[in-house]
């Protein structure tokens, strides 16, 4: 019932807004929460309970209990009681089958109990095994609150905004805003942030003020990230102060969940922020001043309050009894009394989370029974009752026992049962128990059941509180929706220069490690790898790690880093590089051209580039060698032409010599094509005449049309898998692991081992010695069937080797692939027999290129 | 031709070369604007012996490298190395952004925006950014992120202007 208007309520009756709970268009007022205006339309069950479907009803009113959880306008779990109001909103009640007030899976709170104890999922339900779809599709339907719609698309946008403050204070109640107001006095650069809206009406010059705002948690360096609905702001904060104050505590008596039983504040914020009547019959039972203050507010708003209950007077069993799941009557210290309301205080417990976050210590204050903060981290201060100043001793009983159910937890529906259990069965730490019980673990984030559990725990241990101690505090703080901590929709997505010229071609693009590329330009790949072999293709590959060595000890650097000799390298000539690990593995590979006497141009690949970039440096500034290394990845685009007709194509663009003998195969030059200096490399990957040209990323899309206009068909890199395999070069990452190293690759012939040192020589020395353990060969498939990329080999029925690349080759007129085999299966010739959808399929070794073995072509 | 000639863009005709943030930013609104063809240097060595010309910007990265920003490319990557230098044409490597609005600022980067410029996480890459007059930025970053970054300013954007 709403109340005469009220000396500082929050509602504006003068605008009605309406919205609608399932099929029922409802009224409320401006300033209204969504959580009021059902109330003043006579709701008081607003939701149903985690495990058992009980009917729940306005607990807090502050947004800590879940017992107001709904869903509004799709968006599931929202706190109604804090959620304010909004014109056409819509309320739909969540974790019911039925309707709210008559759910049909309350029957587990009937006669569930034998199959829901603590810890049923561990042993309920499992047994007979064949009946576990069926349990699990019912425990999946039944499982967790509120429901995403799958379809729902980007609703809402969601930003992050990085700020700074020199003093961010969190908590706008009264010690919060002394404390914004006193530090604001300093200078600019306070911000005050609370998380409902305490600060309306206070007039404080110098702080910025951020309300129905929720501090997330605090972490290193100062960091708080404040939850504003759609905004979530992370603050850099030169100093903290946290005045989070003091959290109501429930008390723990069979019925205490019954819609009708509220904390003061709650009935408090009911009566005086939404002038609304929490009931007509009222018994307040309290442990503190606080609480009992609360049967003066309900009076005031016309209430009946027939009865009292100091709880620091002793001696007073609770239990409250209710019908249709609101509370009918309570009977307290022996009397039996009629009302619709019960309003229970166990005292204030001090909202310590964000201070223990932050690195303070939690101690239990036996003197007044509640856990309070301590040794302060530097640059956070406490203030207020969040220090526990000001707060009475909590006298109130641990639980009182009965018929009903008591709930120590409202949020996972754990009761003083379920905590005995868990002690009896052995889990008597307080961080276990919170594990196998999940007290705790709900919504509120133990706000409401820490304390009761403990206290309970020390009850049944016979211990003392202290001696339990408390879980550990983690963020966030308060519910946030993942929306918010996604943040935009956008990932980075590294694309080349040429990118939209491929998409307009019709490329299918595909993720090869951050880099976006063309898979192949049609629905057949086997035409691109034809035109390469036939006529003319261009790929590209600015997609390649590139990076600069310069210096007069650049030569020097590479020869140590890489296993190869590179000092010997003429300018103006490239070589095959294979970067190793110090443990001898093989990391990455590309070329090495010398461009002059104290200049090398390195290439790595596609994913490489950022890791090699970091291994030179790393070991540069471990050997302090005269010589620079520059990533210019970026800065190139990168197109590989290839095919027998490649040398003419690229002469009709250029002025430059390009006959056999003036530009060999290995040779890097500087040439002018179509006016866009490059860098060309003679290298062949895909095994046919080819030049690699480099050039000024700005120009990627200009070259790629002149090559395209000479005749040139782009290829993607399906085809360019192809092709590589054709000629068994490896790809490293797919045809090697972390355990490869260049002996069992076939590539003993790379290491210079009379070098005085590289990096890995010492264990690819060790290797040399060691009996060898695989071998990465070719093999032949003896049926036209494309063995799947890690598919088993079979040796005496025994798994013994892998495939790490295959594909049909029309060219060589059969599938091909690389595997790693056991020694004695590596001989060419050898068959072996690969598992293929539970068939074993004959292959045979092969060594060397499938293709063109002697390479003619490609040195053409 | 030297041997870093190909690094460099304005070697070649301006009609052959096109800014990796074009297709992003067709239609952007004013007060963005695309600096990706602008001359960019990456500079190594000792620092105080760069020489800037009039209108030239050197951006300190660490004590030994930093970024000039510069119209004349190729003059300066020969002067800073008859100076004993070592520098490097990065104009292709970089694209560059202008923008305008502290609180645009703030929801692409975490930093101080009364540090700059300094060089750090911008849109979730990494990026350096500039201050210049009142809450007008500009940010360069590696150009194969450039359309990303841009599409992820535009939306932020809209985002504002609907706030």
């Amino acid at each position: 019932m709403r109340l005469p208007p009220q000396p500082g309520e929050l509602i504006d009756r003068s605008e009605t807004l309406r919205f609608r709970l399932g099929e029922s268009e409802l009224e409320g007022f401006r300033g209204d929460t969504i959580g009021s205006a059902l109330f003043a339309n006579g709701r008081r069950v607003f939701s149903r309970s985690f495990k058992y479907h009980r009917p729940r009803g306005l607990l807090c009113c502050s947004g800590h209990c879940p017992n107001c959880m709904m869903t509004v306008d799709g968006v599931p779990n929202v706190r109604v009681c804090v959620e304010p109001l909004r014109e056409g909103a819509v309320v739909t009640p969540q974790n019911v089958v039925g309707r709210l007030d008559m759910d049909f899976l309350s029957v587990v709170d009937k006669v569930g109990g034998p199959f829901t104890p603590v810890g049923f999922y561990y042993r309920t339900m499992i047994r007979p095994r064949r009946m576990w779809p069926l349990y699990e599709r019912f425990l999946r339907g039944v499982a967790g609150l509120g429901r995403l719609d799958p379809h729902a698309g980007h609703s809402r946008r969601y930003d992050v905004e990085h700020r700074h403050a020199r003093v961010l204070v969190v908590g706008g109640g009264q010690a919060g805003r002394a404390a914004a107001l006193a530090a604001a006095t300093a200078g600019p650069g306070v911000v005050l942030v609370d998380e409902g809206s305490r600060l309306c009406g206070h007039d404080l010059p110098g702080v910025e003020e951020l309300a129905l705002a929720t501090a997330l948690g605090i972490w290193e360096g100062n960091l708080v990230p404040v939850d504003c609905g759609t905004v979530l702001y992370r603050y850099r904060a030169e100093r903290i102060v946290v005045a989070t104050g003091a959290v109501e505590q429930p008390l723990v008596f069979p019925g205490n969940d019954l819609a009708g039983v509220m904390l003061p504040e709650g009935a408090r914020r009911l009566a005086r922020d939404f002038s609304l009547q929490p009931g007509s019959r009222a018994v307040v039972v309290a442990a503190d001043e606080h609480g009992l203050e609360s049967a003066d507010v309900l009076r005031e708003s016309g209430v009946a309050v027939p009865r009292v209950v100091d709880l620091r007077e002793g001696g007073h069993e609770l239990e409250a009894h209710g019908r249709r799941g609101q509370v009918r009557r309570v009977s307290v210290g022996g009397d039996s009394v009629d009302c619709d309301l019960l309003v229970v205080s166990g005292g204030l417990q001090p909202a310590y989370a964000l201070l223990a976050e932050a690195g303070a210590r939690v101690e239990y204050d036996e003197s007044r029974g509640i856990f309070v903060p301590t040794e302060l981290p530097d640059g956070i201060e406490a203030v207020g009752s969040v220090t526990g100043e000001g707060l009475e001793r909590i006298v109130a009983a641990p639980a009182y026992e009965g018929r009903g159910k008591c709930f120590v937890c409202v949020c996972e529906d754990v009761t003083t049962k379920d905590v005995k259990r868990a002690i009896s069965e052995g889990f008597d730490s307080i961080e276990l128990a919170k594990r196998y019980t999940t007290v705790t673990m709900g919504p509120c984030q133990g706000k409401l059941c820490q304390l009761p559990s403990i206290r309970l725990y020390a009850k049944e241990r016979q211990v003392y509180e202290a001696s339990i101690g408390s879980t550990t505090a983690r963020p966030p703080w308060a519910p946030v929706e993942l929306g918010l901590l996604a943040g935009r929709h956008l990932e980075p997505t590294r694309r080349t220069s040429i990118h939209f010229r491929h998409e307009e071609l019709g490329a299918r693009m595909m993720w090869a490690g951050p880099w976006k590329r063309p898979y192949a330009y049609g629905e057949k790949p086997e035409g691109e790898v034809h035109a390469v072999h036939d006529s003319l293709g261009v790929i590209d590959v600015s997609t390649l790690g590139k990076l600069l060595v310069e210096g007069p000890e650049a030569a020097d650097l590479l020869e140590r880093l890489y296993p190869n000799r590179f000092a010997d390298l003429k300018p103006g000539r490239i070589r095959y590089a294979v970067l190793t690990s110090d443990g001898g593995r093989i990391m990455d590979d590309g070329t090495v051209a010398r461009l002059a006497d104290d200049l090398y141009y390195v290439t790595t690949t596609s994913t490489g580039a950022d890791a090699v970039t970091a291994w030179f440096e790393w070991w540069n500034a471990v050997w302090g060698y005269d010589a620079e290394i520059v990533n210019v990845t970026g800065a190139l685009a990168a197109l590989n032409l290839a095919g027998p007709l490649a040398r003419e194509a690229l002469q009709r663009l250029t002025e430059a010599d390009l006959g056999p003998d003036a530009f060999r195969y290995l040779d890097a030059k500087h040439v002018d094509v179509a006016g866009v200096p490059c860098l060309a490399l003679r290298i062949g990957f895909v095994g046919e005449l080819g030049y690699e040209l480099h050039f000024p990323s700005a120009a990627g899309e200009y070259l790629w049309d002149r090559l395209v206009a000479e005749g040139a068909r782009p290829f993607g890199l399906e085809p360019q898998r192809v092709l590589r395999l054709e000629k068994g070069h490896v790809i490293v990452g797919q045809d090697t692991d972390s355990e490869s190293n260049l002996l069992s690759s076939g590539m003993s012939w790379l290491p210079k081992m009379d070098k005085d040192d590289f990096v890995g020589k010492f264990a690819l020395e060790h290797f040399a010695e060691r009996e060898e353990r695989e071998r990465l060969v070719g093999f032949t498939m003896e049926e036209n069937v494309v063995p799947p990329e890690g598919a088993q080999i079979v040796v005496d029925g025994w798994p013994s080797g892998r495939v790490t690349s295959a594909r049909r080759s029309e060219q060589v007129g059969a599938v091909i692939g690389l595997a790693w085999l056991p020694p004695d299966r590596a001989e060419a010739g050898t068959r072996v027999e690969i598992r293929v959808d539970r068939r074993l399929l004959g292959a045979r070794v092969t060594h060397g290129s499938f293709y063109d073995p002697a390479g003619e072509r490609m040195r053409a | 031709m030297s041997a870093l000639d190909f690094l460099s863009p304005s070697r070649s005709a301006p009609e052959t070369l096109a800014s990796p943030l074009a297709r992003a930013l067709a239609g952007a609104p004013e007060g963005v604007r695309d600096l990706s063809l602008d001359g960019k240097v990456e500079v190594r060595g000792d620092l105080g012996r760069v020489e800037l010309e009039a209108g030239d910007e050197l951006v300190r990265l660490t004590p030994g490298r930093g970024l000039l920003l510069t119209e004349n490319t190729l003059e300066a990557i020969d002067g800073l190395r008859e100076n004993g230098l070592l520098a490097y044409d990065m104009t292709g490597a970089l694209a560059g952004l202008a923008f305008e609005g502290e609180t645009l600022l703030r929801r692409l980067t975490d930093l101080d925006p009364g540090a700059l410029p300094t060089a750090g996480g911008f849109a979730r890459v990494s990026a350096v950014v500039v201050r210049d007059d009142g809450a007008r930025f500009r940010a360069y970053f590696a150009q194969e992120l450039g359309h990303y970054v841009a599409e992820v300013v535009l939306d932020l954007l809209a985002g504002l202007d609907n706030a």
